[in-house]
């Protein structure tokens, strides 16, 4: 039925299929959907959170989809500046990820911050004190140009590419598209580090306060590290999950190989220095403040497992397995030390968010503890069926693996040799 | 922050995220006006083909944008780097200087079957162009173009008194799902249309006399060994197995003997459309 609007040379699963697969995730959407009009006409009484427990699922969500979304900026970078050409295989697909997990983060920040009416306010009236000013503009400059990187991609659709203008339009776009990754590369560099940057400087929450470079804490390093290492980890295994799911080839091993190597790469950077940031903080910085270290583990369930599960088990051994040429040439390895990186990363964000606000820090301070309501469980599904959503029908309608023809070929040549060989 | 909000007062913070943002504005809104720019000149200036045909050859297989010195074997390996516009081509130059082409002693090749006359030279999407007594050129399907075609459901011609250009859409083709364009070897004007049950499908005026970017003489038949095999992964890849049995010849109308092949992606792979 749509098939004029599928890229010609691949295949893709009949609509009837395709409706059964987007179903559930529609319903899911309908009723995130609810969950956040809800927040948004009411207020968040509808949440569990409070004047104490400010953050939550919402923003633990964000800045976990913000930095598994940084494969965009990144992969850009390599490819577009320092010139990787393997990365191109990938590139479509980083940059819907891009735009999706941007798109989510923004929709769900938008509930939380409520006050849908006066969105603009945050821009005509910013807080200089606020990191999140910086944040607020870095993102939505990113969102822009994300939306302007993914226009490509979607006026290279086998219909729209017809029209002369379209066609036109998207090859002028791509030839200055490097420029947009550089712009890319600079915001998310910022907001990144914004993003860590928020936590290192609450001096009431001594968990989470870091000493640092000149304004910077040592968390807004940390945050840009830790993206960059994630991100291309991400790319890696949402490749290999499409690939599974529509059990087609689509990207070339050398490609997934050499996104693990960055990853692995950037990763035991990150590491390295999060392991020093941490005997820094243990050492120094906490007890300092007057706060020895060892009382935020002694909150149940936030244990030592936690720092070691975070820094050892889901940071250096995945670091390990990606850096390993033996261990990264084989699939299992490869997209599990990827799928650790990812838990990594947003092990590091939920500690970040929850554990921060979670610990006492004063005297006659209690334990804090938090269950998301449904409205929140909601919003959050929300944002996970329209990221499916999005993906799924790019993937459908749009050339987002521009090597699945080529592959689908050296498929049949594979086949085929027996037949060819001497023939022509 | 800003200077319309109370309070405000200029810093060496302030001015730097001013600075930054709007440097960020700025650099993104001249991109998108730049593109527009560059878009609307492209389309003033008749460009369209040529894009389409970039953006096409740039999505090819790299296995299938192969110089045509690597099918004579005189590079292992090498992609175009002109679009299969050889008329750019200085190392073309230079190796036809140097080697340059044999006269034919057949004047015809027959390979599998087909024939390919060579009192005239072929584009690689399947077109031959032949030199007219009056100046004028002939464009016509080469055999395998014209069995992977068959009897066409129908067919799209330019209207005389158009232009066609190298690489551009010279006319469409429509066979079962396939909707394919077939790509003009030559520039210049259409001075009458044929068709699929004329010798030829394009009369053409060029612009000169220049069929370097088209291949001819002994490159035929290499060539032709490699649109075979492309075909058959072509094939094989569409889930038209079995496959062409060894030591036959390609049928008249092949896709009537591959009723379950996507007709539509193998005539896209052999006629260079993306």
């Amino acid at each position: 039925m749509d098939k004029q609007f599928i890229t010609r040379g691949v295949k893709r699963c009949s609509s009837g299929k395709f409706l059964l697969w987007i179903l559930p995730w529609v319903a899911m959407l309908i009723f995130g959907l609810y969950s956040a009009g809800l927040c948004l006409v009411k207020g968040l009484n509808q949440t569990n959170m409070d004047n104490r427990f400010a953050f939550g699922l919402w923003i633990f969500l964000d800045l976990t989809v913000i930095a598994l979304g940084a494969g965009a900026f990144f992969t850009g970078f390599l490819l577009y500046i320092l010139k990787m050409k393997e990365l191109r295989a990938v590139i479509n697909s980083a940059v819907v990820i891009g735009v999706v997990c941007y798109s989510g983060a923004m929709c769900a920040l938008a509930v939380d911050v409520g006050q849908p009416l006066r969105f603009w306010f945050t821009f005509w009236y910013p807080n200089v004190h606020s990191m999140l000013t910086e944040v607020t503009f870095c993102i939505t400059c990113y969102l822009t140009v994300l939306m302007i990187e993914y226009l490509p991609i979607v006026l290279k659709n086998r219909k729209l590419r017809d029209v002369p203008e379209f066609l036109v339009f998207e090859h002028e776009l791509h030839k200055l598209i490097y420029v947009l990754a550089g712009v890319g590369t600079f915001l998310s560099f910022f907001h990144q580090g914004s993003l860590g940057g928020l936590y290192g400087v609450l001096r009431g929450r001594p968990f989470a306060f870091r000493e640092g470079l000149a304004i910077w804490p040592s968390t807004f390093f940390l945050f840009i590290l830790s993206a960059a290492a994630v991100g291309p980890s991400f790319v890696l295994l949402t490749s290999w999950l499409v690939q599974t799911i529509s059990k087609k080839r689509l990207v070339k091993p050398e490609a997934m190989q050499m996104l693990g190597r960055i990853s692995g790469l950037l990763l035991a950077v990150y590491v390295l220095l999060k392991t020093i940031d941490t005997l820094v903080w243990i050492n120094r910085t906490s007890p300092g403040n007057g706060f020895p270290a060892a009382q935020y583990y002694a909150w149940h369930p936030f244990g030592t497992w936690i720092l070691f599960t975070e820094i050892a088990l889901l940071g250096m051994v995945p670091a390990l397995i990606l850096l390993t040429p033996k261990l990264r040439a084989r699939t299992g390895w490869l997209v599990s030390a990827a799928a650790m990186a990812c838990c990594g990363v947003a092990l590091n964000r939920f500690v970040q968010t929850v554990q921060t606000l979670a610990v006492p820090t004063l005297s006659f301070d209690k334990f804090m503890t938090y269950t998301p309501s449904w409205q929140e469980v909601g919003t959050f599904l929300a944002v996970l069926a329209y990221g499916v959503l999005v993906y799924s029908f790019s993937f459908r309608y749009f050339q987002l693996f521009p090597d699945e023809r080529e592959l689908k070929l050296e498929v049949a040549r594979v086949e085929e040799e027996p037949a060819l060989v001497g023939r022509y | 922050m800003l200077p319309w909000n109370y309070g405000f007062h200029w810093t060496a913070g302030t001015m730097i995220f001013m600075g930054a943002f709007y440097t960020v504005v700025v650099i993104v809104a001249s991109t998108l006006f730049s593109a527009a720019l560059r878009s609307r000149r492209a389309l003033r200036g008749r460009q369209t083909e040529r894009i389409r045909w970039a953006e096409d050859f740039h999505d090819l297989p790299a296995r299938d944008r192969q110089c045509r010195h690597v099918l004579t074997g005189e590079f292992g390996y090498r992609e175009c780097p002109h679009a299969f516009d050889c008329r750019q081509c200085e190392t073309h130059s230079h190796l036809v200087a140097r080697r340059p082409p044999d006269q034919a002693s057949e004047p015809e090749e027959d390979i599998f079957g087909m024939a390919f006359p060579l009192d005239r030279v072929y584009h690689r999407g399947h077109t031959w162009v032949h030199s007219e007594p009056d100046g004028t050129v002939t464009v016509g399907l080469d055999d395998l173009g014209r069995r992977l075609l068959g009897e066409p459901d129908r067919v799209d011609l330019p209207q005389p008194g158009g232009r066609v250009s190298v690489n551009g859409t010279a006319w469409h083709a429509h066979k079962r799902n396939a909707d394919v364009r077939i790509l003009s070897p030559v520039d210049g004007e259409i001075v009458a249309t044929g068709g699929p049950d004329a010798p030829w499908y394009l009369k053409i005026r060029p612009d000169r006399m220049d069929f370097r970017n088209l291949l001819g003489g002994h490159e035929i038949r290499p060539w032709v060994m490699r649109e075979m095999e492309r075909l058959q992964l072509a094939l094989s890849a569409e889930g038209a197995a079995p496959t062409l049995a060894d030591g036959g010849v390609p049928v008249q109308d092949i896709a009537a003997v591959y009723p379950q092949a996507d007709w539509d992606a193998v005539c896209g792979e052999m006629f260079l459309e993306a």
